[in-house]
């Protein structure tokens, strides 16, 4: 694997993190389990406060998924329309995920948490277009709590606000009191995967076919930073966020966020929020929402939405100048749960684009569920989206049921009728089937498979393998 | 597969489940199990005279010492002290209580030894002796001793609610993830701490399982049983995606960067970026004269996310070929464009300098 040291750089607090984290359980105090009480014995309620300090009480929580695909035909053609040639593969997907959380610190109570998720994929056999082993860190950190103050360090994410979502090794530094918080980031992009000529155009065979061949990114030339200021109660809550984001050397982005939400009563909440591209000084997206639930069964939620799309384009795309055009978006949804095992739900947003042109999609469903103990879903939904030049209407049908307390099953039905033909061809069919397995109360197995037949495909078939293991049981996460 | 035929092969996969649905919905009936008979079980049996049995309380078969829950259930052992027909004990004993928000971690000891409880459960758990309530307490319940207004405001849920239970959980009250929630859920996490409010139940790992392009399986082949997720990739996306990114073009770029779609039109030949692509364009999209309707500029205009989709290569776009200074495809600033960047600036340069 070409990109082990460097996501091992960024995942070393981590390591630290995680081997101090594994003698955490020895040195917890243990709490012997007492046997049962028998019939007419004193109610435990006799045997209080024995103890004067409280043990460390902290959450380890792991899993590993294991994908196998059994078998896919005609996903896509490949270039040009061209055949693709057959290939015998069983690609073995492998996704593990860790973290703790409210681990005691020498100088406070649950003042460290660690999490760690990666995957890697493994391609057995030769093939024309995939690495024989691939894979990625997605997030090794720890965090460190400290009075009023908080850090972050190793690959973390970023969201929300001027950020949007941007994930990085670096570090964060943040702070909260009295209801004010502010919080500051920096680090190197994450994005494109690093130590991975041209990852973004995946895989060896595009690379070959691309007139220009990209070259492998300065590291140092791409990194983020920014940070927020904002106040949160129980009734108002707001912030404002800046974010600057270098793509070899030059600005990638450089925006201004503001965030602000409330609730004045207890059935509805409002908010809004402004992104301000700072290179043009205009709005990149403005929005404002509010949820209500005037009865117990009934949500409704409005939404008004400006964006203008050139401006979330890295400012180094020579795209990203060609237009100031934006698009304004408004719309709502209802749900109303009228019988126990019925709801209804309704949505739709109009679309009105500056020059010209309009849109809109909705969808209305009926969400039937009953079962407490074997409970069985079906949903109906029909959709309809209608873009500037080609639209579709959407029938989906979906169903689950838990045969046995173990064992469950979905199916599921795409139909899509579009206003143009695609390809020359004015439908598209999809039928997806599952089945969960309960082997062990650690251990789920799943088993997919899909059936498809669309215009880049006359028969799309892929069925797949997945097995979760769970290092924490139900019920046993929490160690006291 | 003809049209015809794969057409009749839909009809019938449609008429066979609704055939499974009506089966499954015929059988509903049986699908609740009886509740527990607490009452009887407190209240209903002769008990404590002589030639009778103690008199049971919670703890007669409650362990309440243990920390799972499975285990503070009694064994069947217990009702076979009494009952004969240890079969229908074990069946009623093997319908868990359903714990919609997972299982709470709290210290019985403490609590029954508190004076406004005094060693009674039926205070919080009043369903066990009113079948009309659930015999779990409403959080409610748990409010009206403790003072939790700070961990409240803040949406704190940990300690009490285990994280793991959580991640299955979704709130129920004013942070409840139904109506539009996915659609401004950034919004809702810009307005607090990172550390606190989202990240009480959710893990970094859970954003990235959507928000994460650069992994090799998508979460919607990841999760397919997860037929009521909002997930925007499910069902054929790949054929209506164009159709999408038409319709909320700013969406697309929440999570990707037009790389992302680079990378897979020029596996297709329909990149700017390759060798030899197919003109995905009608007739009349770049002119070559005054007279021609030129539609690529009007449709720039309007989509120009669309068109960086393929063309975008720094100093390699095509588009620089026609509109750089002195060529003659002409200025392509809109009107009220301006940029805080000087001409001498890298990305200027391709065409100023």
């Amino acid at each position: 694997m070409r990109r082990v040291g460097r996501p091992l750089l960024a995942s070393a607090p981590s390591v630290v993190a995680w081997s101090l984290l594994a003698v955490r359980p020895v040195a917890a105090q243990d709490v012997s389990v007492a046997p049962a009480p028998k019939q007419g014995s004193t109610p435990p309620a006799a045997k209080q406060g024995s103890t004067s300090e409280r043990p460390d009480r902290f959450t380890v929580l792991g899993q590993s998924e294991t994908y196998v695909s059994l078998y896919r035909q005609a996903l896509l053609p490949g270039q040009n329309g061209a055949q693709v040639p057959t290939e015998t593969a069983v690609p073995v997907h492998e996704y593990l995920f860790a973290n703790a959380r409210d681990v005691d610190a020498p100088w406070q109570k649950d003042a460290i948490g660690v999490e760690f998720a990666a995957w890697g994929r493994l391609w057995p056999t030769e093939s024309s277009s995939e690495r024989p082993f691939d894979g990625d860190v997605q997030t090794a950190n720890v965090r460190l709590d400290a009075g009023p103050g908080w850090a972050r360090l190793g690959r973390q994410q970023v969201a929300g606000g001027a950020a949007r979502f941007a994930r990085f090794d670096g570090a964060t530094l943040g702070v909260s009191h009295l209801g004010f918080f502010a919080e500051g980031y920096g680090g190197f992009t994450v994005l494109p995967r690093w130590n991975a000529t041209a990852y973004q155009k995946l895989g060896k065979e595009e690379d070959t076919l691309l007139t220009v061949p990209p070259v492998q990114p300065e590291r140092s030339s791409h990194w983020l930073a920014g940070g927020r200021v904002g106040y949160k109660t129980t009734r108002v809550s707001g912030s404002l966020s800046f974010h600057e984001q270098r793509t070899e050397g030059g600005v990638d982005h450089r925006l201004l966020g503001l965030d602000v939400g409330g609730q004045p009563m207890d059935r509805a909440s409002v908010g809004g929020s402004a992104l301000l591209e700072l290179d043009t000084g205009r709005f990149a997206t403005g929005r404002i929402w509010i949820d209500a639930a005037p009865h117990r069964l009934i949500d409704l939620g409005a939404e008004y939405l400006h964006a203008e799309p050139a401006l979330l384009l890295s400012r180094q795309s020579v795209l990203s100048v060609f237009t100031t055009n934006g698009y304004e978006e408004v719309g709502g949804t209802v749900a109303a749960r009228i019988a126990t095992f019925l709801r209804l739900e309704a949505g739709g947003y109009l679309e009105a684009y500056e020059d010209n042109g309009s849109g809109e999609r909705g969808e209305v469903a009926a969400r039937f569920a009953w079962g407490r103990t074997r409970p069985t879903l079906v949903r109906l939904a029909l959709s309809r989206v209608m873009a500037p030049e080609n639209g579709y209407r959407a029938m989906r049908a979906s169903f689950s049921h838990a045969l046995t307390s173990r064992l469950g099953a979905t199916l599921e039905a795409y139909g899509y009728f579009y206003d143009q033909p695609i390809a020359g061809f004015t439908t598209s069919s999809v039928y997806v089937g599952t089945a969960t397995y309960k082997i062990l109360d650690r251990l789920d197995a799943l088993w997919s498979a899909s059936v498809a037949r669309s215009p880049y495909a006359a028969f799309d078939a892929q069925t797949m393998l997945r097995v979760t293991y769970r290092f924490d049981g139900p019920g046993r996460a929490r160690f006291q | 597969m003809s049209e015809r035929r794969f057409h009749s092969v839909s009809a019938t996969l449609v008429l066979w489940l609704a055939v499974v649905l009506a089966a499954v919905a015929a059988c509903r009936s049986d699908a609740e199990p009886a509740r527990f008979p607490h009452r009887v079980h407190l209240a209903g049996i002769p008990c404590g005279t002589p030639g009778k049995p103690a008199c049971l309380s919670c703890v007669s078969c409650h362990d309440l010492a243990r920390h799972d829950s499975g285990d503070r259930l009694p064994d069947a052992a217990v009702c076979d002290g009494c009952h004969q027909d240890a079969h229908k004990s074990r069946a009623i004993l093997a319908v868990a209580p359903v714990r919609p928000s997972g299982e709470i971690t709290i210290d019985h000891d403490k609590h029954l030894a508190m004076p406004e409880i005094r060693g009674q459960c039926v205070p919080c758990h009043a369903g066990v002796v009113d079948p009309k309530r659930s015999p779990l307490p409403p959080m409610s319940t748990c409010f009206g001793c403790h003072e939790h207004a700070e961990q409240w405001a803040k949406g704190v849920c940990t300690p009490c609610h285990d994280a793991e239970a959580l991640r299955h959980t979704m709130p129920v009250t004013f942070l409840r993830h139904d109506n539009a929630f996915l659609r401004h859920h950034g919004d809702t996490m810009a307005q607090s701490p990172q550390a606190q409010l989202c990240q009480s139940c959710h893990t970094q790992a859970q954003c990235q399982s959507c928000h994460d392009v650069t992994q090799d399986l998508t979460v919607e082949k990841r999760r397919p049983e997860r037929i009521e997720s909002g997930q925007v990739h499910r069902g054929d996306f790949m054929v209506r995606h164009a159709i999408e990114a038409r319709s909320e073009p700013a969406k697309c770029l929440s999570c990707h960067t037009v790389d992302t779609c680079d990378s897979c039109h020029a596996a297709r030949g329909v990149s700017a970026n390759v060798a030899n692509p197919s003109n995905p364009h009608p007739p009349e999209w770049i002119g070559n004269n005054t007279s021609s309707p030129n539609f690529h500029g009007t449709a720039a205009r309007r989509d120009v996310v669309s068109c960086a989709a393929c063309h975008e290569a720094g100093p390699a776009t095509n588009c620089i070929r026609c509109h750089k200074v002195g060529a003659y495809g002409g200025n392509p600033h809109p009107r009220g464009w301006k940029s805080s960047q000087s001409e001498s600036s890298e990305m200027c340069r391709y065409c100023h300098g």
